[in-house]
């Protein structure tokens, strides 16, 4: 057996938990690659899941961060187009088959990347199949899956629920409210499910339950969190989200399945998870009013509320598996499936409830930690692993339990004066960022299972600090918790994912060390990452004031960075106590068998507008009652005002907005010519994604020899020579393009990418606008000369950035640092059907998970519909005017420099410059080469595109022979998705220009930059040359409390790569180093980015202001 | 054990008029339900049998039990308090003698030639302990009855020792608490409605009532509680049990009854029309 092989079986931790890096590190080609065959081999034959996974993961990471690093694997090669649709369809083991064929003529970097990707995915399907068969098999679940017909509904509701005092009054109400968790430490993200199922002994989360409310808003704290259950007499299951403002009947089995189809997914979901909705009727074709006359009795309905108290999304308190435990809970008090109908839970009831939480979750596709669902039990607990034991589901498959246990702390583990001393120490927040957690719990597990040195020995640290607090908890002692938690922050959880900080909260930190000295006791870092939900710890007595210092220190903050990384909401600062009692249910009867104010402010509008004839006589007693309820009950005095804002919600809104949209169309140059015309294209079908591709007769070939100058290596002496010459005598000027939003980058959030603080690089956070600034000040500062960098701007960018250069003092560049703002900008529009079809069902896209994908279908349906109903076509204005303009592609943006007049500005200022290095914001291994330069110039290029070795993951063209004419071919023009995949060479953007030569193919000279006219019809001539293609991006839609949507939006764009294609600019292609090229599209890329020497390389680059 | 009293419950709200349903027995006679019941209890060796009814409904019911009248008594609840206050009542007609307990809306047919009954009673003298008839039953049905988890006794195929009953579980208790090894997916052991209790459940069920102030009295938290007292077995598959209270009730016994008994040609017969003139 091989030492990995060993690693992986051994039963021993001294022998388990040793790392990948340490057999790695210094290993050649072939003996990686013997050691791949034998991982496969014990991967393949392996009846234990971590064994499986973990020669996964190990597999993973030697073809993503070892073996292309060593000398034998070619830079150069084809990725099977065969293998890459396997695994866009999810079928990892067909693909990985067809890459190893592959590679058996020879490693290469694609291939390497290719398989790195088949694994990382292979591992965490299997581990996502493994916790849902676990979930299926947990003990109480399984019958649910086995009821496929209503005569086989066992369940039904409790008698006190079906009786009422006469046929035309409401049916009791039962209401469940539940407190929301915040975990004082979780360990090292030790509360995600693999994890503990894996290493239960590490699997430790101290979790208190806690009320809620917003300073300023709130009389007082109370559970955030409320589901409201009752029987009313129709036959539907009317569900309602009070927080999200949406309510439906459901008459119709399959549509309890669709969640996405509505905001009501995990009211829907919850009524599946409690076996209301058994999930095996899915499908049955059943009818719903059956299943509910088995429940309730025939004529009857159920109806469930949901009830969020206005905390915002992402404050890490796990809000949503708190409400869907809520949602169970009362669904199953409400059948009998928990015995006590009031009153507190029974802790095996509790446990049930958990369980049945994260059926829930996964049924509707999301997912949490073990510990989320800890609001339903009282006060502080510790929740831990379980190893499994003979008659668990689990035994034999995994190490742990799906299911922890809780350990409630009593008062000699925590006392009442050190519950409160707590209290009164701790100021809660939401800082307002929203992110999605999703990758760095993914990285987490990659670096749990493959043991990193420095992150494992995190791992251990994080046990200790538990260990810590639980002792500080015991003797009172409030600084020992904070120090404990700001170590935690600061030590293993930054080394284990750096992250989990950005620079908001560490600025956040530093200043309230500043102004509270030694009364700051300490930072908490609540859930995932940091940014939304944190905890500050003070001196008791300084509470008051660091709250509202806090809060004004958030909220200038905020503004600070609001562009520079994704906001979705004001901060807030919270009220809480901690809530002893865990989810309480309690029966209203009579007169009090209300529902919450918000529930009728939503429904009472629409029975307004229904002739109070056809209302069932029990609504109209029950609105009698709540009539009478808004007289007597001071809480309700606001109803009516705030029904007639429900009756007449447009008004206000809709001026303002479209007032300020048709301000920025003017002010950025919006042609309302192309609009139309453009639109009337799109409607008409002679514009659109299909419409983008070349004739499929096309012949695409790749490069042939010759074609591309390969600088991978060393470049000759001389070239560095003219370069440096060329530098010296000023004859270069670098433009980085940061007019795009970086849909990818925030998923549509809409924040100016170029100021994002992505990483940290010599100790502090940068900026990507920092980081290029860097470069230019070294390379100027080797040749003794200054090198002017140009930032492009777009509507939405311009203003950001100029605010924040000249906060940070142009990061102390010395040399001219311009602007050039955008002149052209688009109106958004809605997509036509036949667009949004295309790219969901004839473009190749990843299959998700089996309920991902549910959720998926739903979610399109809904985005159709959303579409016939606006209007295919139609101007997209239901958004903040920055989210309805688009910059129109970067092909723009150099034209733009002519059109402003930065370009002549410049060359005013110094004539002699002759070149220009045009990179994208996100290709930070770019710098001014002076070997590079030195090739341009002596090949007398006009433009000279900078290439790379396609990996998997960079898609979107390449190098190519278009008809036996070599050019850079975009991915939307492709005919064929195939195509993309026979060319070596993969389009950087970053690109050499010609000053001159640029000039004379807009057939202009450097003196007529001066005319503005001439300028404008140069560019709309040379821009009639170069297609435009429509193109769908999706943008988030804000609303409510920090809630987001994703809207798929067209657009048009034009794209710098087909410069290309026109003869007199005389291209060249140079192959350049992958760190050099590659971009940084995604967050996710990050900590590959960071491990794979990619960072260092950029750090090597820069020299820091 | 000696068997030598029998219990018969038939004071339910809504199951008084049920046993005086009439109903042809497998041997072809028309005779009343409650009739069918009480040979049942007579077949297994019983002497004397104590009918608990509600208040006035005596007369109507010693009409119907005919010829067996002698070895009747009745015993009136005074109020309708739940099925396990019924089997109290009896208390003082059972004394301290183990007694067979049959409820007044249920008919059996049996596996062998011997009453259902009287396997039970001879199981009972056998094992010298309570033991309940069972069922296996699918999870649809729990709503209706009382269930047992356990285990098997060592070396048999059908019997088993008592751990746990709950009365009417959902489904999510019976999966955690009362599966049995052995029987198929799904399907747990319900009660048969057929029983042979020592008195103890007697004193289980007054120490209930004592406690329980308002609340009806089930019989299952008794026989829970007797599980822990006392060695308690249950009994599975000795033959088929029919409610007489649900929809079709009584005409699912009625043929299951004629089907089993010399008339079963000609009932058959009589489906087979029936089928055939709807399908045409």
């Amino acid at each position: 057996m091989s030492e990995l092989a060993r690693i992986i079986t051994s039963s021993d931790p001294a022998v388990r938990d040793r790392s990948l890096d340490a057999f790695c590190r210094g290993a050649s080609t072939r003996e990686l690659l013997a050691a791949t065959v034998e991982l496969e081999a014990l991967r393949s034959s392996s009846d234990n899941l971590y064994h499986r996974v973990r020669a996964l993961f190990f597999l993973y990471a030697i073809y993503r961060f070892y073996l292309p690093r060593t000398a034998g694997v070619a830079a150069r090669g084809m990725i099977p187009f065969t293998g890459y649709t396997h695994l866009l369809n999810r079928r990892f083991e067909e693909a990985i088959t067809i890459f190893r064929t592959a590679q058996s003529a020879g490693p290469t970097d694609p291939l390497c990347s290719a398989l790195a990707v088949a694994y990382h995915r292979l591992a965490f399907q299997t581990l996502a199949d493994q916790v849902r068969r676990s979930v299926r098999s947990v003990r109480g679940n399984q019958w649910m899956f086995r009821v496929g017909h209503p005569a086989d509904q066992p369940l039904r509701v409790r008698t006190e629920l079906r009786e009422r005092a006469a046929a035309d009054v409401p049916f009791p109400v039962l209401r469940e409210s539940t407190p929301v968790r915040m975990d004082l430490t979780h360990s090292g993200w030790s509360d995600i499910f693999f994890l503990g199922m894996d290493f239960p002994e590490g699997a430790r989360v101290l979790n208190v339950s806690i009320d809620l409310g917003v300073r300023g808003r709130d009389a007082q704290p109370r559970p955030p969190v409320e589901a409201y259950f009752r029987v009313i007499d129709e036959p539907v299951l009317r569900l309602t989200s009070i927080d999200l403002a949406t309510t439906a009947d459901i008459t119709d089995l399959a549509e309890v399945f669709d969640f996405a189809r509505d905001y009501l997914g995990l009211l829907k979901a919850a009524v599946i998870a409690a076996g209301l909705v058994p999930p095996g009727m899915e499908g049955s074709g059943q009818r719903l009013a059956d299943l509910l006359a088995q429940l309730v009795g025939a004529g009857n309905g159920i109806e469930l509320v949901s009830s969020v108290n206005g905390i915002p999304k992402g404050s890490r308190l796990a809000v949503s598996t708190n409400l869907l435990a809520s949602l169970i809970a009362v669904c199953m008090r409400a059948t009998g499936q928990a015995a006590s109908l009031t009153g507190q839970l029974a802790e095996h009831e509790r446990r049930l409830v958990a369980a049945r939480a994260i059926l829930g979750e996964w049924l509707a596709g999301s997912g949490g930690g073990w510990q989320d669902s800890g609001g339903v039990w009282p006060g502080m607990k510790l929740i831990q692993g379980v190893l499994a034991a003979e008659g668990d589901p689990e035994y034999g498959v995994s190490r742990g339990r799906l299911l922890p246990s809780h350990h409630i702390l009593g008062r000699d583990e925590a006392s009442d004066a050190t519950r409160l001393a707590l209290q009164e120490s701790l100021v809660l927040v939401h800082g307002g960022m929203a992110q999605n957690v999703g990758p760095i719990l993914e990285m987490v597990t990659e670096k749990y299972l493959l043991r990193s040195d420095a992150e494992w020995r995190a791992r251990q640290d994080a046990l200790g600090i538990l260990d810590t607090i639980l002792q500080a908890l015991h003797e009172g002692d409030i600084p020992m918790i904070g120090a404990a938690t700001t170590r935690n922050f600061f030590e293993p959880i930054q080394t284990i994912i750096p992250w989990a900080t950005n620079l908001y909260t560490e600025q956040l930190i530093a200043q309230s060390r500043a102004a509270f000295g030694t009364d700051f006791w300490g930072f908490w870092m609540l859930g995932g990452m940091s940014g939304g939900g944190m905890g500050f710890i003070f001196a008791p007595q300084r509470k008051a004031e660091a709250q509202e210092r806090l809060q004004s220190l958030m909220s200038s903050a905020k503004r600070r960075l609001e562009h520079a990384l994704p906001f979705a909401m004001e901060p807030v600062v919270y009220d809480f106590v901690i809530n002893e009692r865990g989810t309480y249910a309690e029966l209203l009867e009579g007169n009090t068998a209300l529902l919450p104010a918000g529930y009728y402010a939503l429904i009472v509008p629409a029975m307004l507008r229904a002739d109070p004839r056809t209302l069932p006589a029990s609504r109209r007693v029950e609105l009698d009652r709540f009539g009478a309820a808004t007289r007597t009950q001071p809480e309700l005095a606001s109803m009516v005002p705030s029904l007639f804002d429900q009756l007449l919600p447009q008004v206000r809104r809709e001026g303002a907005g479209a007032r300020e949209l048709h301000a920025l169309l003017d002010e950025n140059g919006f042609d309302r010519v192309q609009h139309e015309q453009i639109r009337a294209d799109m409607r008409a079908g002679r514009i659109g994604l299909m419409q983008n591709r070349l004739s499929p007769t096309t012949d695409i070939r790749d490069v042939e020899p010759g074609d591309v100058y390969d600088a991978t290596g060393f470049l000759p002496a001389e070239l560095e020579r003219i370069g440096q010459a060329a530098l010296a005598a000023g004859q270069v000027a670098v433009v980085s393009l940061a007019a795009g939003a970086g849909s990818r980058w925030t998923q549509g959030a809409g924040v100016v990418k170029a100021l994002h603080p992505f990483a940290r690089l010599a100790g502090k956070h940068r900026t990507f606008v920092e980081t290029h600034l860097a470069k230019s000040r070294r390379v100027g500062r080797s040749v003794g000369a200054t090198i002017p960098h140009i930032f492009t701007t777009s509507y939405l960018t311009h203003a950001p950035i100029a605010a924040y250069l000249a906060a940070e003092r142009n990061y102390g560049y010395d040399g001219p640092l311009l602007l050039s703002p955008g002149r052209s900008v688009g109106l958004r529009l809605v997509p036509t059907v036949r667009d949004l079809r295309f790219a969901w069902e004839e473009l190749p896209v990843q299959v998700l998970d089996e309920q991902a994908q549910k959720m998926r279908a739903s979610l399109h349906a809904a985005l159709i519909s959303w579409v016939q109903s606006v209007g295919e076509g139609s101007d997209y204005t239901d958004n903040v005017p920055s989210q309805c303009l688009h910059p129109v592609g970067h092909w723009f943006e150099v034209p733009n420099m002519l059109r402003n007049g930065t370009l002549a500005q410049l060359l005013t200022e110094r004539p002699g410059l002759r070149y220009l290095m045009v990179h994208n914001i996100d290709t930070l291994g770019a710098d001014v080469d002076p070997g590079l330069l030195g090739l341009h110039i002596s090949r007398q290029s006009g433009l000279t595109f900078e290439v790379i070795t396609r990996r998997i993951e960079d898609r979107g063209g390449g190098l190519a022979r278009v008809d036996g004419t070599l050019r850079l071919l975009e991915g939307l023009a492709m005919p064929r998705e195939e195509d993309e995949f026979d060319l070596s060479y993969y389009n950087t953007m970053t690109t050499w220009v010609d000053i001159d030569q640029l000039l004379r193919a807009f057939a202009l000279t450097r003196d007529e930059l001066q005319d503005h006219a001439r300028v404008v019809g140069a560019i709309r001539a040379l821009g009639a040359r170069v297609p435009t293609y429509i193109t769908l991006k999706d943008v988030k839609k804000r609303w409510g409390h920090g809630q987001e949507d994703l809207f798929p939006v067209a657009q048009f764009e034009k794209l710098w790569g087909d410069l290309s294609t026109l003869p007199e600019l005389n291209c060249g292609y140079v192959a350049v180093p992958r760190v050099r090229g590659q971009q940084l599209k995604d967050q996710a890329q990050l900590d590959g980015w960071l491990r794979d020497g990619s960072a260092d390389y950029v750090e090597s680059l820069c020299e820091w202001g | 054990m000696k068997v030598t009293k029998a219990v018969i419950t038939s004071a339910g709200p809504a199951q008084r008029a049920l046993p005086l349903q009439r109903i042809i027995d497998r041997d072809g006679v028309s005779k009343p339900v409650l009739q069918i019941i009480l040979e049942e209890a007579l077949h297994a060796g019983v002497d004397e049998v104590g009918i608990v009814v509600a208040p006035g409904d005596t007369e109507v019911f010693a009409q119907a039990v005919g010829e067996h009248r002698a070895r009747l008594r009745f015993i009136e609840q005074a109020a309708p308090r739940g099925y396990g206050h019924a089997v109290y009542c009896a208390r003082q007609f059972v004394g301290a003698a183990p007694f067979l307990h049959l409820v007044g809306d249920h008919l059996y047919i049996s596996r062998t030639e011997h009453g259902c009954a009287r396997q039970l009673v001879e199981l009972a003298r056998a094992e010298n302990c309570a033991i309940s008839a069972v069922q296996p039953s699918r999870e649809s049905l729990l709503p209706y009855y009382g269930t047992v988890g356990g285990r098997l006794v060592p070396g048999t195929q059908n019997l088993y020792v008592v751990e746990q009953v709950i009365e009417k579980p959902t489904p999510t208790e019976a999966e955690q608490r009362l599966m049995v090894p052995g029987l198929r997916v799904g399907h747990y052991l319900c009660f048969f409605g057929m029983h042979v209790l020592t008195p103890t459940v007697m004193e289980l069920l007054g120490a209930q009532i004592e406690r329980a102030g308002a609340s009806p009295i089930q019989l299952s938290p008794a026989l829970h509680e007797l599980a822990r007292h006392e060695r308690y077995l249950a009994l599975a598959n000795i033959g088929r049990r029919y409610d007489v209270g649900v929809k079709y009730g009584l005409l699912t016994a009625q043929l299951a009854l004629a089907l089993d008994g010399p008339d079963r040609d000609e009932v058959l017969s009589s489906l087979v029309e029936l089928l055939a003139t709807r399908h045409a």
